[in-house]
């Protein structure tokens, strides 16, 4: 890695003496137009933004990964941004290929493909869902139909959630979200998968059967989730869009924490994707045309147990060919340094955004990618563009191949694990689920430190995980023998040293199998009780007066 | 009390029309008028000139049209920047026929008799040298087709009978001399057939031969996400017509090239058509092809896109006939501003919040990052509430709201005047039979509240939907919309059923339901009370609390029908047709495409070969209807018209400066440090003030904000109140859509509190009162950073022992502050209240159930003893 640096550095200063080249002045900015991924489209949107400041110009339009790279192979576009690289051939045997257009891929920016869901018990959302791969692949292929099904209550611990079918929500565009989605499934479940789909293999565009109701685009589906009739929906989508949508109740959209192989139940948070995607493996062969794309088996089944396993790397699609009849220098120049600033101070919102910064090693290996369009045409200016200055939190001085995020990626809950919990922490907050901000109801593993912040590296803290057997306790039937106070008026834990304890508004699904609210039952009773209120009201007066009426009457007579 | 204040609101609006020196006042909305600074009307263009078109007969008289004297009207030529868009009007033109569904780039070119509007570079004046003129080799288009005649038939060859053509340009082959080979340009020269190309000269120099796709500039495109400016526009019967024209500057458009130092031009050709040379002896098919005069009635459409005459279509743009009736517009583009330097090394500070602030925010930037003394401002858009949130967890140093945010930290916040601005409801609504373009909308409380409520069907797939199915099917059928806006299009659709909204939460949501939730004849509609027309709310929306952030999308009927796509896709219909979005930009872009967001699309995907929702297609021009909520700054960016509101029953108000202003002059602040409220009540009272006026609050922390961001946040809530506040397009300048906030006058009051929040800001002074933690060394931001729950709430003290705890010794200890024993149970018991499913449920009929039947029963009781009484009495 170093070696490689030295020889950049070299080339670069190199070409930084070459006549008639100087770094800020000699920049001339045109308009360049992308179309592509919604699934980085509001960190893109925000990238755009922030450098009109420098006088760059682009275009973006979210047409899904799909469409994206259908432009830019046509022509009509200066860049795509997909999820997936150019498939060759694709699912219905149309070619997905670039034409003939020479290309090159560079990550973007990390994230985690989100399930999103709406629930709620009585008139409560539920907030702290989760679920195994497996039982998502079976929601997701209409195999679980129900929310009240046993797969579903055994990966919450023993809660049940109310007898309410399963709206699967899916894109109805090409989309490389649902590509992600799928790879996901087709690599670990294919059992499941492919007899749904009909063959194996990934799909831009997902087959969409029974139940489930398909959208154009991430906004749509977080509005089909969003709405009055969300009850019982979940969907695939990127991080960002349930955490900047907030319910009804104030709080963010919640999303699934999703069961990694370390056996805890995860939130796609910057950190957790960062820790997941140390496991990524990029292709590395600079000859090959896949160079840099994402293989990513072993982010699947990393046994971190802070790994999200559906997270993975966006890609920009850039033209590289010093002939491309759509690219200019002031053009090539607005590409480096557009992505010159995303891929170097822009990764530093990605956090706040629900997305996750992509590490040193990728920035460095994205920076080698842009020099491609020096390349193309001498005069594009890709010097002075130094890793170490772009304030990238993932940064490790010294090591780029390391990940900071990763390495301060605080250990889930206790009550995150399988067998244990469920948190009551709510998710959608874009915050990690730790020790420090849970508490841990219902887990009572008899570990002392409970309450001491997370972040000890041997993983699963008690020795003795709790078995299945434990009793699936709600709030106030914990296990005497834990060390933990309780209040005994509220039947709480206290003493957890946090601020952000959100442990009052935390929702458990009622253990007694409940239907869930239904508007007839509420106009059904309400008209009874009303009925009978008025009766109560009313029938002893009139009595009074109907008793008199006879006895004035008889005394009439 | 009410009337002195409405009084002081009508001088402030008074103070603030002054302020914007050539703005008229827009009561009517017409055009985003707010500022438009740019619009110095000196540099408006007109000229009027006779243009005609003639025909030579086989024995060489010559037969001439009636001329026509066409006036054209350009709204600013000078000091322009890269995409704005300027007004082009012109009267007189021949009526156009054919109306192409979009009339831009290769779209257009189906139409008859249009004006065809396009950028080229260089200008008109024979004195200068030939690359400094310009030609039509020098005018921008998007595609081959609009430039170039390759692989005609002969016979429709009408170029080559041009009578004012060179003899040179009437070969088979013609444009390029010398003429490309096929090694160049395969399909040119093709025997049997002509060519005729209109090459396109860079800027630098290259010559594209436009004769197919490979062979045009780098920035040319069919499809391109950046969709093309010039147009073939349609006039109308009376022979007027009117465009926004997007002017591109050097930074959009490379290759055309124009900027501060590269002269240019609008070219505005009313097609007359081809003028002919003398036929042969019998004429040919091309001499009567040059001759046509229109296959269309004037008028007309031609959303098929049937064939036109080519004699009179936009696609001859070039020959000498049309050439020579060109208008020549020289336009100057300003200095392109100083940028930042991408290679600047300081981190940026980004401030997160408000989209209302966006455009002012793209001009500030580079303000700050130009100079060493300043801090590397960036704005991070994102819903106020979350932003809000960042910054208390100071996570961010500042945040950009529009109004109070509910508190969730113990650190008092202060919030600081940025921008006075605001929300507009925006449209894209064409007169029918191509009447042109409908310019002055008007709306009230209650028609926003019918298109939020999804209370239009949209179609006749709305029929069935439960209580409402009498209802209108969109705005424009519905009769106290007509009322309003007379002569406009009664045919329905789904776009006209809706107004493009945001999904996500926003404090422009919460002003506009705050705007309908001050109307009473639009809550008693809400109510479930049916307008004097008949037309009632929604069911799902009836009685919804207003106002609210964030639009819930409650509707939940999903329509039977004998169409096996929405069989196979059952979704809320009237959901798909709001379809709202994650950012008013969206919304801008939608109207300035056309395209409405509406979701019911359901068709057979290609790919797939199975059924799927999508978005519908864009609206074809001469039948638009499209209704959205937008950004005051964006509306004046893009040039989009905005509609007027209600206020006082009758009175309609249109966002400008002085309506801003008297919104302004309404404005109250409770407490210092707060934001001031502009009350609904008191603009519908007042009739002059914008009901969708907002002020822009910097909000940041007073205490326990880290010094180096405290200073910076003082220091931006100090530049933008003051330079930021000069109006112009320049760097650090306030652009249009915002009125300035000054010292004096109507906005003075925010200065004010501007200056004084700052202060607070960079002070970060601590009272010792309001840290009861009462620990004896001065040293509260590190301790009360990690005290968990510290501020003036008194965390540390028992819920019942009293302030004389604060002797408590231990107190002074951050980590131990909270006694597990003792402190946190009111903390708990507040939250554990929550919990208990029981308090949850809640009902307001529950809840005044008991009175009213007591109220019944006392009623009845009374009744009874009357009734006793009466019958007594009788007897």
């Amino acid at each position: 890695m170093n070696r490689r640096r030295t020889t950049l550095t070299l080339l670069l200063t190199l070409l930084a003496v070459l006549p008639g080249i100087t770094a800020a002045h000699a920049t001339s900015y045109s308009q360049i137009e992308g179309s592509g991924s919604t699934w980085s489209k509001n960190i893109v949107d925000q990238w755009i933004a922030d450098v009109t400041a420098n006088g760059m110009a682009v275009v973006y339009s979210g047409t899904g990964s799909s469409q994206g790279r259908k432009d830019f192979a046509n022509g009509t576009t200066d860049f795509g941004i997909s999820e997936i690289p150019y498939q060759g051939t694709d699912e219905f045997g149309n070619a997905d290929t670039s034409n003939g257009r020479d290309y090159a891929y560079l990550p973007i920016v990390a994230g985690g493909t989100a399930f999103t869901y709406q629930l709620k018990v009585g008139t409560t959302m539920v907030r702290n869902l989760r679920l195994s791969g497996e039982t998502l692949a079976k929601i997701f292929t209409n195999q679980i139909t129900d929310w009240s099904d046993p797969a579903i209550t055994k990966d919450n611990n023993g809660r049940a959630f109310p007898a309410l079918p399963i709206t699967p929500v899916v894109r109805s565009d090409g989309s490389g979200t649902t590509a992600q989605f799928t790879t996901w499934l087709d690599n670990q479940y294919p059992s499941i998968w492919r007899p749904y789909f009909g063959r194996s293999g990934l799909t831009s565009y997902y087959p969409r059967k029974g139940r489930a109701i398909g959208q154009a685009g991430s906004d749509q589906v977080m509005n089909t989730i969003a709405s009055k009739v969300g009850n019982g929906t979940i969907a695939y989508i990127e991080y960002s869009y349930p955490i900047n949508k907030i319910a009804e109740d104030g709080k963010p959209y919640p999303v699934v924490k999703v069961l990694n192989r370390g056996g805890f139940f995860v939130e796609p948070t910057q950190y957790n994707v960062a820790v997941a995607l140390t496991r990524a493996k990029i292709n590395h062969d600079r000859s090959s045309q896949l160079y840099l794309t994402q293989i990513l088996d072993g982010v699947y089944s990393f046994d971190d147990p802070r790994a999200y396993p559906l997270s993975s790397y966006s890609y920009m699609i850039i033209p590289t060919g010093a002939d491309d009849t759509r690219m200019t220098t002031s053009k090539r120049q607005t590409l480096a340094d557009f992505m010159f600033y995303s891929l170097c101070t822009g990764q530093t919102k990605a956090g706040d955004y629900g997305y996750s910064p992509l590490p040193l090693n990728l920035v460095q290996a994205g920076f080698e990618q842009l020099a491609k369009l020096h390349a193309a045409d001498k005069n594009v200016v890709v010097t002075n563009r130094d890793v170490t200055r772009c304030n990238n939190p993932t940064f490790v001085a010294g090591d780029l191949s390391r990940n900071h995020l990763a390495e301060i990626a605080p250990m889930p809950a206790d009550c995150d694990k399988v067998g244990a919990g469920p948190c009551g922490t709510d998710t959608g907050h874009n915050q990690p689920s730790t020790n420090d901000n849970t508490d841990d109801q219902g887990d009572n593993d008899g570990d002392p430190n409970d309450n001491t912040p997370g972040n000890d590296q041997d993983g699963p803290s008690g020795p003795n995980s709790t078995g299945p057997g434990e009793d699936p306790g709600g709030p106030g039937t914990t296990d005497p023998g834990s060390s933990t106070s309780i209040d005994p008026e509220t039947g709480l834990p206290i003493g957890t040293d946090n601020t952000s304890t959100s442990s009052g508004s935390a929702i458990y699904a009622n253990p007694t199998e409940l239907v869930a609210e239904r508007e007839a039952d509420r106009r059904t009773f309400g008209v009874l009780a009303v009925g009978e209120l008025l009766a109560l009201v009313l029938l002893p007066g009139l009595f009074v007066g109907w008793s008199r009426r006879r006895r004035t009457g008889r005394a009439v007579r | 009390m009410l009337r002195r204040i409405s009084l002081a609101g009508a001088v402030v609006a008074l103070a603030g029309s002054a302020l914007l020196a050539g703005v008229p006042t827009a009561d009517t909305g017409s055009a985003a008028t707010l500022g438009n600074s740019g619009g110095d009307s000196g540099s408006a263009w007109t000229k009027t000139r006779s243009i005609g078109r003639v025909f030579t007969n086989a024995d060489g008289s010559t037969y001439a049209f009636p001329e026509r004297s066409v006036t054209v009207r350009v709204a600013q030529t000078h000091d322009l920047r890269g995409r704005q868009r300027i007004h082009i009007s012109w009267s007189g033109a021949q009526p156009s026929g054919a109306r192409a569904s979009n009339p831009y780039g290769e779209n257009g070119l189906l139409q008859e008799y249009p004006v065809v509007i396009m950028q080229c570079r260089g200008v008109d004046d024979p004195s200068l040298p030939a690359a400094k003129r310009l030609a039509p080799q020098t005018c921008w288009s998007s595609s081959v087709a609009e430039r170039s005649q390759v692989q005609s038939s002969p016979s429709n060859a009408v170029w080559e009978h041009d009578v004012y053509a060179a003899d040179a340009d009437k070969g088979r082959l013609g444009g390029l001399d010398p003429f490309p080979g096929a090694d160049v340009c395969p399909t040119a020269d093709t025997t049997g057939y002509d060519t005729r190309l209109t090459p396109f000269r860079a800027a630098n120099g290259k010559v594209y031969p436009a004769c197919d796709a490979a062979h045009m500039p780098p920035e040319a495109a069919v499809g391109a996400a950046y969709p093309p400016s010039e147009l073939a526009a349609f006039t109308d019967l009376d022979g007027n017509g009117s465009v926004q024209f997007e002017v591109r500057s050097s930074t959009e458009n490379e290759s055309l090239g124009c900027s501060h130092t590269v002269a240019c031009s609008i070219v505005v050709i009313p097609i007359m058509g081809v003028s002919c040379d003398r036929p042969a002896a019998p004429p040919t098919i091309a001499d009567n092809a040059c001759r046509q005069s229109g296959n269309f009635p004037a008028g007309s459409s031609n959303f098929a896109g049937d064939g036109v005459d080519l004699a009179v279509s936009p696609a001859l743009w070039w020959t000498e006939s049309n050439w020579r009736n060109r208008f020549s517009v020289p336009i100057t583009f300003g200095l392109p501003p100083d940028t930042c330097d991408i290679l600047d090394p300081r981190a940026p500070t980004g401030f997160y919040g408000s989209e209302l602030l966006a455009q002012a925010a793209l001009q500030w930037a580079p303000a700050y990052c130009l100079r060493s003394d300043r801090f590397k401002f960036q704005a991070n858009q994102m819903p106020d509430g979350s932003a809000y949130r960042l910054m208390e967890q100071g996570e961010a140093p500042a945040a950009e709201v529009s109004s109070l945010q509910p508190a969730s930290g113990s650190d008092p916040v202060g919030y600081a005047p940025t921008a006075v601005t605001g929300f507009a409801v925006a449209y894209d609504i064409d007169r029918p039979d191509n009447a042109g373009e409908y310019g002055a909308l008007r709306l009230n409380a209650r028609l926003l509240a019918k298109l939020l409520t999804q209370s239009y069907l949209g179609s006749d797939l709305g029929r069935d939907h439960p209580g409402i199915g009498g209802n209108p099917l969109s705005i424009n059928t519905d009769p106290e919309f007509r009322r309003l806006n007379p002569g406009l299009s009664t045919t329905a659709q789904e776009a006209a059923a809706t107004v493009l909204s945001l999904s996500q939460s926003s404090d422009v949501l919460t002003t506009v339901t705050d705007y309908i939730a001050h109307d009473p004849a639009a809550m008693a509609f809400v109510s479930g009370k049916p307008d004097p027309w008949g037309m009632v709310v929604n069911p799902a929306y009836r009685n919804l609390d207003l106002p609210v952030a964030e639009w819930p999308l409650l509707d939940t009927f999903i329509p039977t029908t004998q169409n096996t796509c929405r069989q196979d896709n059952p979704t809320v219909y009237f959901s798909a047709i709001a379809a709202p979005v994650t950012t008013l930009r969206k919304v801008s872009e939608a109207l300035l495409d056309a395209w409405p967001n509406v979701q019911t699309r359901c068709d057979v995907d290609l790919g797939t070969g199975a059924y799927k929702l999508g978005r519908i297609d864009r609206q074809s021009y001469g039948s638009r209807f499209m209704l959205g909520i937008v950004s005051l700054g964006d509306a004046a960016r893009y040039g989009l018209r905005t509609a007027a509101l209600q206020t006082k029953p009758g009175t309609y108000v249109g966002p400008g400066g002085s309506s801003l202003a008297a919104a302004v002059g309404l404005a109250h602040q409770a407490k210092r440090f707060e934001p001031f409220v502009i009350d609904q009540a008191a603009v519908r009272a007042n009739g002059r003030a914008y009901p969708g006026t907002m002020v822009v609050y910097t909000a940041a922390r007073l205490q326990h904000l880290d010094k180096d961001d405290a200073a910076k946040v003082a220091q931006f809530i100090r530049v933008s109140t003051t330079e930021g506040q000069r109006p112009g397009s320049g760097n650090g300048q306030l652009p249009a859509g915002y009125l300035p906030i000054t010292d004096s006058g109507v906005t003075r009051k925010l200065f004010d509190s501007a200056q004084l929040v700052a202060a607070a800001v960079a002070r970060q002074y601590v009272p010792p009162t309001s840290s009861p933690s009462g620990s004896p060394s001065p040293t509260p931001t590190d301790t009360s950073s990690t005290d968990p729950s510290g501020g003036p709430s008194g965390p540390p003290t028992g819920p019942t022992s009293g302030p004389s705890d604060l002797t408590d010794p231990g107190a002074g200890t951050p980590s131990t502050a909270p006694s597990p024993t003792t402190s946190p149970t009111d903390v708990a018991s507040a939250s554990a209240a929550d919990v208990t499913p029981t308090s949850a449920v809640t009902s307001r009929v529950a809840r005044l159930l008991l009175p009213v039947l007591l109220a019944i029963g006392i009623g009845c009781g009374l009744v009874a003893g009357l009734g006793g009484a009466l019958t007594r009495s009788r007897q």
